[in-house]
């Protein structure tokens, strides 16, 4: 019997022999959304878990990454929705207090903090879209939404950041 | 509902600027983590099943005609 088959039959080894396979992928995936490792970590751990518990709903003939990074994404989407922004921040080591530099670390903050204030599913589609450069149909089929879908979220997004930055006074160079 | 492609680029670079790539290596193996959580949230049958099995043999003792009214309605 095939290693799918048996994982949805419930055989933990089945099980085992997935998680080594697909924790690495799970992990990259949220860690580009929620962008700390520790929470990262947890939530990965969280979803192999869940696809556990769902395993009767899994058809063995489907894809499992798709359906693992679709799960994957649904938590690390209400991580974003349940956790204050600035808590999901990586911080960087303090940078030497050079004038130039201070100005651009403040700017950088700006920016993070306007975008951190999006709504989470705004966030995580414009996250995965611009800043990682995620293709598009790939997120959308992540996130259960048709590519169309998907550049709506990611526009509202552009355009909820351009005017939230102009009232910062920050003009992107 | 089109943008220009310039203000496009410009917040792509300030966010990506502001969002320097994360180490997307996993570090460790997760699957103990994973687990833990199978051992500490395994699937029991919770109190208020148990409550309701207990509460219809105490009916059906004190009832026992009301098996057949239920076998009937099944």
């Amino acid at each position: 019997m095939d290693l799918l088959r048996r994982f949805a039959l419930g055989e933990i080894d089945a099980f085992e022999t997935l998680v080594r396979q697909f924790q690495g992928d799970i992990y990259a995936w949220i860690v580009r959304i929620v962008r700390d490792r520790g929470t990262a970590e947890d939530l990965t751990a969280e979803t192999l878990w869940r696809i556990y518990r769902a395993r009767h709903q899994f058809r063995p003939d489907g894809n499992f990454g798709a359906w693992a990074r679709r799960i994957a994404t649904n938590l690390a989407l209400d991580h974003l929705r349940r956790n204050r922004p600035e808590q999901s921040l990586e911080r960087e080591p303090a940078a030497p207090p050079e004038p130039d530099r201070l100005v651009k670390r403040e700017t950088r903050e700006k920016i993070q903090q306007a975008f951190c204030r999006l709504p989470a599913k705004l966030r995580v589609a414009a996250t995965l879209a611009l800043v990682e450069e995620v293709p598009y149909d790939e997120i959308a089929r992540a996130l259960g939404i048709t590519a169309g879908a998907l550049k709506v979220r990611v526009f509202r997004a552009i355009r909820i950041l351009r005017k939230r930055l102009s009232e910062a006074g920050i003009r992107p160079e | 509902m089109k943008m220009g492609d310039h203000d496009d680029r410009q917040i792509r670079d300030a966010l990506k600027h502001a969002f320097p790539p994360v180490n997307s290596e996993l570090a460790r193996d997760l699957w103990p983590d994973v687990l833990r959580r199978l051992d500490a949230r395994s699937v029991g049958i919770p109190w208020y099943d148990w409550a309701l099995v207990g509460l219809s043999a105490v009916v059906f003792l004190a009832f026992p005609r009301l098996v057949l009214l239920f076998a009937y309605h099944l």
